[in-house]
């Protein structure tokens, strides 16, 4: 099914729709439908996130500080670029980012992924199953962090409670990584869920219908075919959480600052940290756009791995 | 997918009950932080604080009733709710027919307007705060509300054109060029044939772009004042200096979290509609 | 003002500055214009953080401008980083919408230029208000509000780190005074750490990565003769002598002799003072006000067991030493109503209602507040936050410090966790400050 949907993809000429007796104007517009559904949006993202996406850019090519208005600094290149790349703290972040934010979508992606799959199953009271497991992500995110920081707190939190043991969540590094971590995926795997559901109430049944009769077990069937036709919604769902995760914020900010010690100190507060504790908007611009640049690096990668496994 | 007829009806029961383990285990693991954080909004801060924590004690009002009792909330509550909507539907209506075309048409400059669409979604939030905010200034905005509405429409709109062209991809023409052939005009089509057949991908879209709106602090808390103010910055005030309310945090949080709970629980129906009866793919 | 938002470059920045002059010289003008003259406006706007002192201002000081002169104070109190991140946008815009910032010390490096000379509005409104006695507040507090010669605020809040003690626990373990010196802590905290649960640790510190937590560590350099950087000439100290032993014996407290609370690694503010009301340590040293949270019977198991003093010295008490901080309530140049704003700040700042602000919370910095045996009744902290005063050094104010702070709290965490000497940390935390003074352009 996969295969004959790529097919069609690449037809040149769609069939005509039936032009109501409307007259020039009508044709004209259909014509002209592609550039007039998609004009909105390009108009409103270059009005209002553009300008002060160019305005980002400069900054962090200008030498900015503090006493200055925010146009007055003097052109400074990519010596900002220069000041992240030979800081040892950032390249630390850089590094931490990189393998927290591979872990966590990896445990968003298969626990969300198996979330979705049960939900799909039409059992009776599933409805209830199904508003209930996505509630975490509806959660304010500083609210579900502030609790999650009272969760593992070692004397009123019941996680310690329950393991009998006093265990510092919060207070050794690597602890603090995994909690943030689990924090993140405990929020964000309903996320991929819905995603995958969505994607799963939309494929075809001829495909699966067609894989019981030949006699393959659920198992076979689920990797042979669901999954093959799941594709395009799970990347959708891995490009998206990559893109997210890898600029998570909320959760470490709140839960340990970027401590103890920088082991939780990702990109994000790095950033955080030089645009509105150090007070320096420019190197806080270039620390945010070597993460977009970084982010689109990821990003290439994954399209095109998936891609050579795609024609395959 | 409705449940397969594979295999015996023992099997199929031991598979069935094997699902139901699952569904529970899973429930207990991801909604009993929630439960408990629940319990905390019915507790006083002497409760909240109790060592060994608490699993039984004698609930109390007091937190909904000191956040709820303050005009604050329910202001709040109107303009997370006005701005909420309002970047939901303009998200939507802006961002459906762009993934349409995306997805149906070619035409110059396509695929480099869909990568930067992308490209912009990348960019950490909090490096177009700032000017952001300046923009907005100029234009005379911050008093409003249109502002934190534009600005989360911003974030939305990638996310919706992305989803949905993923959905409108994968739907064969067939389907709306047989309605052509059957003398509906393009749009006509789109909507009598297409929509419904997206609607998880809808659905979906708008939860997350719902979401997105609902539930942002750091755009809200610099966009808005006093007067405009949603619900994440009025929570964010019961974390203080000295401490956090943790009666007024997460009674406010639970306050907070209904209504989309009550939305989910609507959408959800529409979000596994789907196919229900195979013949529509033909 | 017309607004111009299509064009970017030069057009822009002649746009901004104009009206940034604009601003400074509506403000020029009105010094000598009387109140009544300028156009009254129905409300101000104020934006300040979030913290818990502000029951006063809200819901006392301007209801009464709000009845005397029939304008509307507009509060908008937000978390510090968002306060931060808010006003660098507003105040940078130079656009005017802001009529009353509520600064903190340490930013007057940054805020202070778009600030009114406020000695001047202080001349200005003298005839106004006789009594309103800026002598009345302490001189090191006037010192805090003042940058680069100008004073660009009224103080509102001042706090120091002051030991708090359990007198009854100290009592039981043999200790009837307070600890004088570092050895004296070190003893009472051992003999008051209990073993086994409940825990209690003889001391807890404010331990998590962030911006408390040179709150508890600070006293501790002071007090040992510590500093940590010259501003002007860019000299690092905080890998001399004084300050590793200093960092060493913060240290070992946690690591070696075990009498820190282990989850003080997760403790701000709030933790600091949950710790407190639950009995989780013997002594501590934080910001004087917090004695009211800890002191409140209704949240606090330990209510009325406490004590404070004066933070022990190295050697001897003669040698105690802590920082200051605080907010100051401030016009910024370019606002709209200069007179009006002022007329507030002097108002929420007067002797009546600052002695009203330290029964909700506040640590005002007058000193008929603070010496008002009234006052010592209800606030048994108030007259050593007024001692320590006296020997207090002044956190930086510099627009450095906000960038040398961060690797500087990297090591006191290494510390903490043991994973580097206190020698060790503060090298490498001089490494870095080294190559910061060097970009920001320091000498030395």
């Amino acid at each position: 099914m996969g295969e004959t949907s790529s097919v069609i993809r690449e037809t040149e000429v769609p069939a005509q729709p039936h032009q109501p007796d409307a007259g020039m104007g009508w044709r004209w517009l259909d014509r002209q439908f592609a550039r007039i559904a998609v004009l909105p949006t390009a108009l409103t993202m270059l009005a209002i996130f553009g300008i002060p996406l160019a305005f980002s850019l400069y900054l962090s090519i200008e030498g900015w500080s503090a006493d200055e208005t925010l146009f007055g600094g003097k052109f400074a290149g990519i010596a900002n670029y220069l000041v992240l790349l030979t800081d040892p703290d950032f390249v630390a972040s850089l590094l931490l980012t990189l393998g927290y934010t591979v872990a966590t979508v990896a445990a968003e992606l298969a626990l969300g992924l198996g979330v979705a799959l049960l939900l799909d199953l039409d059992l009776p009271l599933i409805g209830f199953f199904r508003t209930t497991l996505i509630v975490p992500m509806m959660m304010t995110p500083i609210v579900a962090a502030l609790c999650w920081k009272l969760l593992l707190d070692p004397d009123h939190g019941i996680i310690d409670y329950f393991l009998g043991r006093p265990i510092i969540w919060l207070g050794q590094p690597w602890l603090a990584l995994i909690s943030v971590g689990i924090a993140s995926v405990w929020q964000n795997a309903p996320f991929v869920t819905i995603l995958s559901l969505a994607g799963l109430r939309s494929l075809p049944h001829e495909p699966l219908e067609a894989a019981s009769i030949d006699g393959a077990s659920r198992l076979q069937s689920f990797w042979h075919v669901t999954l093959p036709l799941l594709r395009p919604y799970l990347l959708v769902a891995l490009l998206l959480r990559t893109i997210f995760e890898f600029r998570a914020f909320d959760n470490v900010y709140v839960m340990t600052g970027g401590g103890p010690a920088n082991a939780t100190l990702l990109l994000s507060v790095y950033t955080y940290q030089a645009s509105f504790v150090q007070f320096d908007l420019s190197l806080g611009a270039a620390a945010s756009w070597m993460m977009l640049l970084i982010a689109l690096v990821v990003c290439l990668a994954f399209v095109a791995v998936i891609r050579k496994g795609g024609t395959q | 997918m409705a449940l397969q007829r594979i295999g015996t009806r023992r099997s199929r029961i031991a598979f069935a009950a094997g699902a139901y383990t699952a569904l529970v285990a899973l429930l207990v693991l991801f909604i009993f932080p929630l439960l408990w954080i629940i319990g905390l909004s019915f507790k006083t801060r002497v409760q909240t604080f109790a060592s060994p924590p608490l699993f039984i004690w004698t609930p109390t009002l007091e937190n909904y009733i000191k956040v709820l009792g303050t005009g604050d909330f329910q202001q709040a509550f109107i303009n997370s709710l006005l701005i909420s909507v309002e970047a939901v539907l303009l998200s939507i209506c802006v961002g459906v027919p762009a993934a349409y075309a995306f997805a149906r048409f070619r035409f110059a400059g396509r695929n480099w307007l869909f990568f930067t669409l992308l490209v912009m979604r990348m960019l950490p939030p909090i490096a177009v705060l700032v000017p952001m905010y300046v923009l907005f200034s100029k234009l005379g905005l911050t008093e409003t509300r249109i502002s934190v509405v534009l600005a989360y429409t911003t974030f939305s709109l990638p996310l919706v054109v992305w989803i949905m062209r993923g959905f409108f991809e994968e739907l064969p023409r067939e389907l709306e060029e047989s309605a052509w052939v059957d003398g509906a005009s393009r749009f006509a089509a789109f909507r009598a044939v297409v929509l419904p057949l997206v609607q998880p991908g809808l659905v979906a879209a708008t939860i997350l772009c719902l979401l997105l709106a609902w539930n942002d602090f750091i755009f809200a808390a610099v966009l808005t004042n006093d007067a405009t103010r949603t619900l994440p910055v009025l929570m964010a005030s019961y974390s203080g200096d000295v401490g956090v309310d943790w009666g007024s945090m997460t009674a406010s949080g639970v306050l907070v979290v209904l209504p989309v709970i009550l939305f989910s629980f609507v959408a959800q129906r529409h979000l596994v509609a789907g196919l229900s009866s195979g013949a529509v793919k033909g | 003002m017309t607004t111009n938002t299509s064009t970017k470059g030069p057009g822009r920045r002649a746009l901004m500055k104009t009206s940034m002059g604009a601003g400074v010289a509506l403000a020029a003008g009105s010094w000598t214009r009387p109140v009544r003259a300028q156009g009254k406006p129905t409300k101000l706007v104020y934006v300040g953080d979030n913290g818990p002192w502000h029951q006063c201002l809200v819901q006392e000081v301007a209801p009464a401008f709000e009845k005397e002169h029939g304008i509307k104070i507009d509060f908008t109190l937000l978390p510090i980083d968002a306060l931060v991140a808010r006003l660098k946008a507003e105040l940078s815009s130079g656009a005017g919408a802001i009529d009353i910032v509520q600064w903190d010390a340490s930013m007057a490096g940054w805020v202070s230029r778009h600030m009114q000379d406020h000695a001047k509005l202080l001349e200005q409104a003298a005839s106004r208000h006789p009594d309103f006695d800026w002598a009345d507040f302490l001189p090191r507090v006037q010192g805090m509000a003042t940058y680069d010669g100008k004073l660009s605020g009224i103080p509102y809040r001042v706090t120091t780190g002051v030991l708090f003690y359990q007198q009854k626990l100290l009592e039981q373990a043999g200790f009837d005074k307070p600890p004088s010196n570092f050895a004296e802590l070190l003893a009472a905290a051992q003999a008051t750490t209990k073993q086994g649960l409940p825990h209690r640790y003889g001391f807890g510190v404010m331990g998590r990565q962030g911006p408390a937590m040179l709150g508890s560590f600070t006293p501790f350099l002071r007090s040992a003769g510590g500093h940590y950087y010259d501003p002007k000439t860019g000299e690092i100290f905080v890998n001399q002598p004084p300050a590793v032993e200093a960092l060493q014996f913060y240290g070992d407290m946690m690591t070696k002799y075990k009498v820190m609370n282990p989850d003080s690694l997760t403790w701000e503010f709030d933790g600091i003072i949950a710790g407190g009301q639950n009995d989780q340590f013997a002594m501590t040293v934080t910001l004087a006000p917090y004695g009211e949270g800890m002191s409140d019977p209704k949240l606090s198991k330990t209510a009325g067991n406490w004590g404070w003093s004066l933070m022990p010295g190295k050697d001897s008490i003669k040698q105690t030493a802590t920082y200051m901080a605080g907010w100051m309530l401030g016009v910024p140049e370019g606002a709209k109503h200069t007179d009006w704003s002022f007329e507030f700040i002097q108002m929420a700042t007067s002797k009546k209602w600052l002695r009203r602000a330290i029964d909700l919370a506040d640590a005002p910095p007058r000193v008929s507040v603070l010496e008002d045996p009234a006052v010592l009744a209800k606030h048994p902290w108030a007259p050593v936050l007024g001692e320590s005063l006296k020997t207090a050094v002044l956190d930086h104010q510099d627009p450095v410090w906000s960038t040398a702070q961060l690797p500087l709290r990297t090591a006191i965490s290494q510390v903490l966790l043991g994973q580097k000497t206190a020698k060790q940390a503060m090298d490498g935390c001089a490494v870095q400050w080294e190559r910061s003074f060097r970009l920001a352009g320091m000498k030395g």
